[in-house]
């Protein structure tokens, strides 16, 4: 049984921010409820009031503008890795948001509420890092955008205020020639380690990269060192570098042993995911490995 | 503090009109009370079960506009006004539904607690795939679990129920 709790349903975000002004820590706010109310039945969270953001028009909706796919905070996992427009568009993101959880979470968590509640060992980040996406926000002083690389802070910390909600993530399409690719293992239904990467190949070498490493740290990280050290490599020495990678990784991701696995397997297990997740976006078979 | 929201100490009740298995059901809920509670002990349905209340199990499954959701983690009143589709609601009177019966024929159960909930997520995976690849029943059912591993079983019940849905269809 939950404890007694209210719900109001605010109409507009600038309504929202009101609402979390006016009541200030006794609420919180309820998008897609998957974590939140997990949370709430277990004790961890106590909230006596939710503002629910569902019904927000502005919330919902998945559409293109000028190179950039705008998905609304309030759409849920399912609806992404379901629509057409992310699976041609942005297919890594697709791919991070089909793995989440289970068939159920996936309907009933949204996009926004997963970044809000910054999990370590989520996928959507490390997808939208790859990108390189806004996450915008209404907030006391009206709308604006963070970057996804400021908006992921740590564990369960974002940049956002308190009384801030997210109203949607804009996420650039890839220029041409570039491809992306999403890596993960699980167990539990939860990603123990993740990558993402976007790059470009000319003539054999790598004309561009972006690599992402998620669930080893606090949040999801570029790795731009590593992306430096390849970038103009030819294809048949990327492997190399990925394979001396080890000491950097553990520098930028800061491992540590737990049920999961010990910090040397997962450091292990991210440098697998980078070189699969390369190999794919370069269009590799059977990855780029040593 | 509690000046903020109006009566704190009153519970917040809301009315719902829920569409359960084709009847209406009416009433008035708690806004905290979450699906699983009033199916159960309100609507006296009790083919959903409780497992793990965490999401993870799969024991509470039931569709919500023909979506698979975890009804232990879904406030009731949320479904208000939609079509709410539980275990009992499969079968026509006393005829089976093809996956009731594909599991019953397969032994797809052993203590068969799991058993509504992966039956309700396995009508999702058919609903979207009328003919799923093992794949697709992973994408479906991999947060459905049976602690008493009939997995082989409930994928044999479901290729079995599929190929009997494709034809009478």
């Amino acid at each position: 049984m939950l404890r007694p709790f209210k719900v109001i349903h605010p109409g507009t975000a600038p309504d929202a921010v009101g609402e979390l002004v006016r009541l200030g820590d006794q609420a919180k706010v309820y998008a897609g409820g998957a974590e939140l109310i997990l949370l709430m039945r277990h004790g961890i969270l106590q909230a006596d009031c939710l503002v629910d953001v569902k019904r927000i028009p502005e919330l919902h909706g998945i559409q293109a503008h000028n190179g950039t796919i705008h998905i609304g905070a309030g759409v849920t996992h399912r609806e992404i890795e379901n629509d057409p427009l992310v699976r041609e568009r942005l297919p890594a993101l697709a791919d991070a948001e089909g793995h989440i959880g289970n068939v159920r979470v996936r309907a009933q968590g949204t996009l926004g509420g997963n970044l809000c509640f910054a999990d370590p060992h989520a996928d959507p980040p490390t997808a939208l890092l790859a990108y390189g996406a806004d996450v915008q926000v209404w907030g006391r002083t009206g709308e604006r955008a963070i970057p996804i690389d400021k908006f992921l802070v740590g564990t369960y910390e974002t940049a956002l205020e308190p009384e801030d909600i997210v109203t949607r993530i804009d996420v650039p399409v890839l220029p041409d020639g570039w491809r992306a690719s999403f890596q993960r293992i699980e167990r539990f239904q939860r990603p123990t380690v993740n990558t993402a990467v976007a790059a470009r190949v000319q003539d054999g070498h790598i004309a561009g990269v972006r690599l992402v490493a998620g669930c080893v740290g606090p949040r999801a990280t570029r790795l731009t060192e590593l992306e430096n050290r390849i970038q103009g490599q030819a294809l048949a020495d990327v492997s190399r570098t990925l394979a001396q990678s080890d000491a950097y990784l553990t520098e930028m991701l800061d491992p540590v042993d737990d049920l999961l696995g010990s910090a040397s397997y997962k450091i292990h297990v991210t440098r697998v995911l980078l070189q699969r997740a390369l190999g794919e976006a370069c269009g590799i078979p059977n990855g780029a490995h040593a | 503090m509690t000046e903020l929201i109006e009566n704190l100490d009153t519970v917040q009740e809301t009315d719902v009109t829920l569409n359960v298995n084709g009847q209406t059901w009416q009433g008035s809920i708690p806004v905290e009370e979450t699906l699983l509670d009033c199916l159960r002990r309100r609507v006296a349905l009790t083919g959903t079960k409780r497992g793990c209340e965490s999401e993870v199990c799969g024991a509470c499954t039931v569709l919500v506009d023909g979506v698979p959701i975890s009804s232990c983690s879904y406030l009731a009143f949320e479904a208000d006004g939609k079509q709410v589709l539980t275990v009992e609601g499969l079968a026509t009177g006393e005829e089976l539904h093809p996956l009731q019966a594909a599991f019953a024929r397969n032994g797809a159960a052993q203590c068969g607690y799991c058993t509504p909930g992966q039956l309700m997520a396995a009508y999702a995976l058919l609903q979207a795939h009328a003919d799923p690849t093992y794949e697709q029943m992973g994408h479906f059912l991999d947060g459905n679990v049976c602690r008493c591993g009939c997995y082989p079983s409930i994928a044999t019940a479901i290729r079995e129920a599929a190929a009997a849905l494709r034809t009478t269809r």
